[in-house]
């Protein structure tokens, strides 16, 4: 699964937000993930592919911010 | 400020665990209509295998939406729907400017919170071999929960606070919100209680004491049975039940419909045993409610009884109701209709002082089901064994005594028409 994929999933499940909402430049916040859910979030990163994200991680404010972080993280870890 | 304000209860709201809607409810409690059914879990080894009352109707995202259902946990969920239900029966909107609303407050009651959050937590750790819990479990299980999140649904600007005193947490919690609006200082409180008992490790800590009723799938609608010779204990359940008080001014300046008015509240400590409870203790809570109400004992017409089915609690409620009532006891009609809604812990208040206030409201009192025969300890008042309509009902207490040895007591009275 790509990281578009699994945070299309997410806020499918989560939130109920349709996958087609959740493009690029769409900002997290106006989406449904506060403070909260971003943690939420981050924990089912971290256990969908094994990764441990630092705690003083700067917080995405986009999908795409999101992606990017996601992606980067995950090519760390391989 | 100082000037007291009469309350009216002008909103109710109930889970009911029947599925209909808070009339049908009342309507099936006076049919003697038990909510009683057998829960059986699948956890390996050994299952919970236990007369239970579930919500099973109750569809929390319907009613709460998915994000707002995926920040709470279920005695939150059943908490603010019962919430949204009370507050929508006043004729209260949600959305509104709050500007008004800065004074106005939730008090609520639950005896465990957020227990399955925290229950869930251990399976992850234990049973699954996680390392770790989900974030939001400290949220979710907070006690807490439930009046943050009915505060912030409501736009309610006041005290937003929560009571555990176990089966008198939402009792005690609908008293101390109606001194709040009885004393000026709000002129609306959303009150009540909610609980979701049916943790594994709760409910085996309950089956250790030897007090729940036991029975299968067939026996388990009559499994509770208050009073009774062959009572064998009580029977948990789950639920959420709300009250919107208002200060009586404010509901007439509105036009708001008043079921009742909610007059008095006593609440005493037997100060003396855990579990163990005093018919010396029960009767101060029910005199302090009655004199803080300004009743006089003949015109009490109805009581609401704790009547949990175990074999102490009952004698000695009816004892304390003796004490109080002397040589009218005989003649006071007295039924414990956790017979069949089950006993919901923290929320066992809240449901039974909406029972209360419909009794006074429709003039009926629903029964004690299953009583068949009256354990000779438990004689000396007038139990109800079938509903009883077309009364004159001038007002009622509710009767919540808690582990702990807690008293909780509160007083309606019936609005003339």
């Amino acid at each position: 699964m790509d990281s578009l994929a699994l945070i299309r999933e997410f806020l499918q499940n989560r939130l109920g937000v349709l996958p087609e909402l959740v493009v690029a430049e769409a900002r997290l916040t106006e989406l449904g993930i506060d403070s909260l859910m971003m943690l939420e979030l981050m924990f089912e990163f971290e256990d969908r592919f094994g990764i441990t994200l630092a705690k003083g991680l700067k917080s995405p404010k986009t999908v795409g911010e999101m992606v990017v972080l996601m992606d980067r993280l995950r090519s760390e870890q391989s | 400020m100082n000037q007291r304000r009469r309350v009216a209860v002008t909103g109710l709201g109930l889970i009911s665990p029947f599925g209909g809607d808070l009339n049908d409810f009342f309507r099936r409690l006076l049919a003697g209509e038990s909510a009683v059914s057998f829960l059986r879990t699948d956890d390996v080894p050994r299952p919970l295998a236990v007369p239970f009352v579930h919500c099973p109707f109750f569809d929390a995202e319907a009613t709460l939406g998915r994000p707002l259902m995926g920040m709470m946990d279920r005695f939150t969920q059943l908490g603010t729907a019962a919430a949204f239900s009370a507050w929508e029966d006043a004729g209260f909107t949600r959305g509104q400017p709050p500007k008004e609303r800065e004074n106005w407050g939730v008090s609520w009651g639950t005896a465990l919170g957020g227990v399955l959050a925290y229950e869930k937590g251990y399976r992850e750790l234990w049973q699954n071999g996680r390392p770790r819990v989900a974030p939001l479990s400290v949220i979710l299980g907070m006690n807490n929960a439930a009046n943050a999140h009915i505060s912030i649904q409501l736009g309610l600007g006041g005290v937003s606070m929560t009571h555990t005193v176990a089966c008198a947490s939402s009792s005690i919690a609908i008293g101390e919100a109606f001194r709040r609006v009885r004393s000026g200082e709000a002129p609306v409180m959303l009150t009540g209680g909610s609980e979701s008992p049916q943790a594994y490790g709760v409910v085996r800590a309950w089956e250790a004491l030897r007090i729940l009723a036991s029975g299968d799938e067939l026996s388990a609608p009559h499994a509770c049975r208050p009073f009774s010779t062959d009572r064998s204990g009580l029977v948990l359940g789950e639920g959420g039940a709300a009250l919107v008080l208002e200060d009586w001014a404010h509901a007439q300046a509105r036009g708001a419909k008043i079921y009742a008015e909610i007059v008095g509240y006593g609440a005493t400590s037997d100060h003396s045993h855990l579990v163990r409870p005093e018919a010396d203790g029960q009767r101060r809570a029910m005199q302090t409610a009655l004199a803080d109400g300004g009743l006089s004992i003949d015109e009490i017409d109805y009581v609401n009884a704790h009547g949990t089915a175990t074999p102490e609690g009952d004698s000695v409620e009816v004892a304390a109701l003796i004490e109080v009532f002397g040589a009218l006891a005989s003649r006071l009609p007295v039924s414990a209709t956790k017979s069949m809604h089950g006993h919901q812990l923290g929320a066992a208040g809240a449901i039974e002082a909406i029972i209360t206030v419909l009794s006074l409201q429709q003039q009926a009192i629903p029964p004690t089901a299953h009583l068949q025969e009256v354990e000779p300890a438990c004689l000396g008042v007038d139990h109800v064994t079938s509903a009883r309509r077309g009364l004159p009902l001038r007002a009622a207490l509710s009767n919540s005594f808690a582990f702990g040895g807690s008293n909780a007591v509160l007083a309606f009275r019936a609005v003339a028409h």
